[in-house]
């Protein structure tokens, strides 16, 4: 959440873009691996 | 307006940031109407934590992050939008940037909505509102955002946000801007209070674990 703050400022304040693009891309991967470690089990649906 | 040199058709002629004085005006403010509806969503969510007593689940938290990394880039648009300084390269990567984060948002979302459909006696995390539980209204808006952001990237050539010149306007859409970054301040001052001392969520919390920490 911290990572996604600074993330947002850097945007607001126009800092370097590359920056923007590399903070915000590891906050996605770390929401990722967040919602890879909460899902914990297989779904009992059929497609 | 258009500038065409001889040497090429019209068709294959790419107007100027600013072509076109009322699609870039739309585009800015569409984006601006972006940022403030997320805000009244992510306060809604706020709402229902603090009026209604409902601890979000995990999931409910990893969809707020999907909407704050899906308006990021947004901001970043505006925000260079109102300095002057927004390029073509910068509006198009935000855009798709955002599109990424509604595509992660989605899915979280989905999984929700199906551990929950999964079995046909479990009536859903939380309350429902206008019929509908939070993840779903999560999953409808991040829908919004991926057909929103392509079409601005399809019409790209016709509108690119530009800020209005007089700075009472522009106060309006700094306001908006201000009030994001408030939001995300009281996102991170809640998960905290949430986690406590803990790097994640309990599954199916009940309290604020830094109070009981103390």
């Amino acid at each position: 959440m911290i990572l996604l703050l600074v993330t947002a400022i850097l945007a607001y304040r126009g800092i370097r873009a590359r920056a923007i693009i590399s903070l915000w891309g590891v906050s996605l991967v770390a929401t990722l691996l967040l919602f890879n470690y909460h899902v914990t089990s297989s779904l009992n649906l059929n497609f | 307006m258009t500038t065409t040199s001889p040497a090429t058709s019209d068709a294959s002629v790419e107007p100027t940031l600013g072509s076109y004085p009322i699609g870039n005006r739309l585009a800015f403010w569409g984006l601006v109407v972006f940022i403030a509806g997320y805000c009244v969503v992510l306060l809604s969510a706020f709402g229902i934590q603090f009026i209604s007593h409902e601890f979000p689940c995990p999931l409910c938290m990893l969809q707020r992050y999907a909407m704050i990394l899906a308006t990021i880039p947004i901001v970043w648009i505006v925000a260079e939008s109102l300095r002057g300084r927004l390029t073509r390269v910068t509006y198009l990567r935000s855009l798709g940037m955002s599109i990424v984060a509604s595509v992660a948002g989605s899915i979280m979302s989905t999984r929700q909505i199906l551990l929950h459909i999964a079995s046909k006696t479990d009536p859903g995390y939380g309350s429902a509102v206008l019929g509908l539980h939070l993840y779903t209204w999560a999953l409808i808006t991040f829908q919004i955002v991926i057909v929103y952001c392509g079409a601005s990237m399809m019409l790209n050539g016709q509108a690119i946000p530009e800020a209005p010149s007089s700075p009472k306007v522009q106060l309006l859409a700094r306001a908006v801007l201000w009030l994001f970054l408030a939001v995300l301040v009281a996102n991170v001052i809640a998960i905290i209070f949430l986690e406590g001392f803990s790097w994640v969520l309990p599954d199916n919390p009940t309290s604020y674990h830094l109070l009981h920490q103390f």
